[in-house]
């Protein structure tokens, strides 16, 4: 059968036996599951069994690449992993973007499966047939940015997936980055590929995608483009990238650091930071930046990052005195595959538990200071694993918490994960609500909805979005009748829908990002996939196929033991968060209702209840399976 | 009276590696989505600085400076 969109071709690579084989997709399987993200998860289900150690050769690397991608269609190139991954003890799919999957799908592969683990470092090689698992004794040691530089000088123009000394070292939330740029794997990606002795994973392909409907597609692609360079914020999204989205400089004005706050500023970013834009493939939204430091001791230093964010959070350390560090800082940890977003969470915390005495010289075998050593030592101690204390860390905040009870009860973790969105300070959106429900873990994408920072304004704003979206008509009356009548929206059953859309675009390839995400709808984005694939299906199939998905995902986990107990609101958002002279409440979206434990409890209810699962455990009902047609994966 | 004729103005520094022109142009001359046939090549697409350049192939039609979308191509009416 001819393909189109899909290659309809899975390259399973099984490391023990160093056996390579090619698999055909049926096409009623990609009709249930769509793509990158449901595939993936269909795979996963019949892959996996319950109680598989994370790190032992039985787990296995599911890559997944959606119908979309290797086309021109705007936005679309993500790659996704499904994996059991060793933070969290959770299955969960992972997301990433920059060349890979668009050279996998060039190469004729819409997954990978990498089961098994290599007696002697490898890497993967993918170049169109030509599959190897290539020696990597050479790489192994190296950093992730050495490892893709030497990949990309001996096979130019492709697409990488490398660990760093972290991953090799087995820590367990140490990631990956695609093209040494974009984060793949938050919770611990890095180190299963570090435990089957696969330091990377090379894709390029020549092979082209051809199109079911050229003449539909083509015209769909020409008014969506002049759609996206007629909007009028798109130079301002090009020129500030996601400096845009997330106002850190405000955040630290909160925290009384005026001077810090000059250098997250806009102002600060174009002139001393910003050295070039870049973008992944198809992306009419570039907002991938390479970064130069200008002067100083870090003069000359370059950093490729997928958000300029991620540097600048580090900012919020009291240890850091400015951005040239907060970007040395970073640089090392993405050299390691480390994960910046816990390194931050990590110091800081541990930095309050020092200063009150729950921590001491003894425990942690030198001593704490609120200075850019200390964070270097600490995260040189991690990603080599180095002592009793590093390796403590290096095994996840699970392993953090058995330090003693303070630290238990009072760290910002969901599932074993570090809280990313934090709601005290951004009040409680989908975003902020989503990290409590999703199988992963406290996690950045997933909730995606109206409710991004500085997004959504009216709520008849809202409801067009929530039509974007595919929220069905009378689930939007629901959405918009909350607990409390001031809260305005219902961020439980809202989380739901967003889940849903988050999973169509991943599922299709696209990018969930608020810059992108604000150009399709579920109308659009299955007019694309039609005229792309060939395919007769309905926006609400493309729908229905989500929600499969995500309760496939979550059957899955249910096998692994997580249920309503899991989904829990960290203590610490209940009492209020000192950020300088401000004592910040857990509060609603629109910030006029404080959110009690009842209120989040109810919200949680309400959550279960749109996904027409269990209150009680928090897992699918037997009906719902049934319904979706998951009965055969119990 | 001077003839012209046209020429594609190339301003590296605004590339993105997007591939976006390599998509358009395979697209026309080789009816599928694939940058390796395109007749306008981008190395090095996310070092500092890109190299854009032409095959020969390329008969000049402008699709891809149409298309780009970050200033990096500029179709242009030169004198000869």
């Amino acid at each position: 059968m001819n393909f189109y969109g899909y290659t309809g071709k899975i390259l399973n690579v099984d490391l023990t036996k160093d056996k390579i084989y090619i698999e055909d997709e049926k096409v009623e399987d990609l009709k249930q599951f769509i793509g990158g993200m449901g595939m993936n998860c269909k795979l996963g289900a019949e892959l996996l069994k319950p109680n598989t150690n994370p790190l032992s050769p039985e787990n296995v690397i599911v890559l997944g690449v959606g119908p979309l991608v290797g086309t021109i269609t705007p936005g679309a190139s993500r790659t996704v992993g499904l994996s059991k991954f060793p933070v969290t003890g959770a299955i969960a799919n992972s997301c990433g973007s920059m060349s890979f999957g668009f050279n996998l799908k060039q190469a004729g592969y819409d997954h990978v499966i990498i089961s098994g683990k290599s007696e002697k470092p490898v890497y993967l090689l993918i170049l169109d047939d030509y599959i190897e698992l290539a020696n990597a004794s050479k790489l192994w040691g190296q950093d992730i940015v050495e490892t893709t530089n030497n990949l990309w000088k001996r096979y130019e123009r492709c697409g990488v997936i490398s660990i760093g000394q972290a991953g090799e070292n087995l820590v367990f939330g140490a990631l990956t980055l695609i093209d040494k740029t974009a984060t793949f794997g938050r919770g611990g990606l890095g180190a299963i590929m570090g435990s089957k002795n696969l330091k990377a994973i090379v894709a390029k392909g020549t092979k082209g995608i051809s199109i079911a409907n050229p003449k539909e597609f083509k015209q769909l692609y020409k008014k969506q483009i002049e759609r996206v360079r007629n909007y009028p914020q798109r130079d301002s999204w090009i020129e500030l990238g996601m400096l845009r989205s997330l106002p850190i400089n405000l955040m630290l004005i909160a925290k009384g650091q005026k001077k810090k706050a000059k250098q997250a500023s806009e102002k600060y970013y174009l002139k001393e930071l910003k050295k070039r834009r870049i973008a992944c493939p198809s992306c009419p939204m570039a907002d991938k930046d390479i970064l130069e430091i200008k002067e100083g001791e870090f003069n000359g230093l370059i950093n490729y990052t997928s958000s300029i964010i991620n540097p600048l959070m580090m900012l919020t350390l009291d240890s850091l005195e400015n951005a040239n560090q907060a970007v040395k800082i970073f640089d090392i940890i993405g050299r390691y595959g480390l994960d910046s977003l816990t390194i931050t969470s990590l110091f800081e915390f541990l930095g309050n538990m020092y200063d009150k005495g729950t921590l001491t010289k003894e425990d942690i075998g030198f001593e704490w200071k609120q200075d850019y050593n200390t964070l270097r030592h600490l995260i040189e101690i991690i990603a080599n694993r180095e002592g009793r204390f590093g390796n403590i860390l290096a095994d996840g905040w699970k392993k953090i918490a058995e330090l003693n009870d303070t630290i238990a009860n009072e760290m910002l973790t969901i599932k074993g994960l570090d809280v990313v969105f934090e709601p005290r300070f951004l009040r409680l959106g989908t975003m902020e609500f989503e990290q409590v429900v999703n199988p992963k873990g406290a996690h950045v994408a997933s909730g995606g909805s109206p409710t991004y920072v500085g997004a959504g304004g009216t709520l008849e704003k809202f409801r067009n979005h929530f039509e974007r979206m595919g929220i069905p008509n009378l689930a939007i009356d629901r959405v918009f009748t909350p607990p409390i009548k001031e809260m305005g929206i219902h961020v439980g059953r809202l989380t739901r829908y967003s889940e849903d859309w988050y999973t169509v675009l991943t599922s299709l390839g696209l990018c969930a990002r608020a810059q992108i995400n604000r150009f399709w709808g579920l109308e659009l984005a299955t007019e694309f996939f039609s005229a792309v694939t060939g395919f007769e299906l309905s926006s609400d199939d493309l729908r229905k196929a989500a929600e499969r998905s995500w309760n496939l995902l979550k059957i899955m986990n249910t096998k692994e033991g997580f249920s309503r107990k899991n989904d829990a609101f960290p203590k610490e958002w209940f009492k209020p968060l000192k950020l300088g002279v401000n004592n910040l409440e857990f509060k609603d979206f629109f910030g006029g209702t404080i959110i009690t434990i009842d209120i989040a409890n109810q919200l949680l209810d309400d959550y279960y209840d749109e996904r027409g699962w269990s209150k009680q455990n928090g897992v699918p009902t037997q009906e719902k399976i049934k319904d979706l047609g998951l009965d055969k994966f119990l | 009276m001077a003839k012209s004729k046209k020429k594609i103005m190339i301003h590296e520094e605004k590339c993105t590696g997007c591939r976006i022109c390599q998509l358009m142009c395979s697209s026309i001359y080789k009816q599928r989505y694939s940058p390796a046939e395109a007749f306008i090549q981008i190395n090095d697409a996310y070092e500092i600085t890109p190299k854009i350049s032409f095959l020969d192939d390329c008969i000049l039609c402008g699709q891809c400076a149409k298309y780009c979308l970050y200033g990096a191509l500029e179709l242009k009416e030169v004198e000869e």
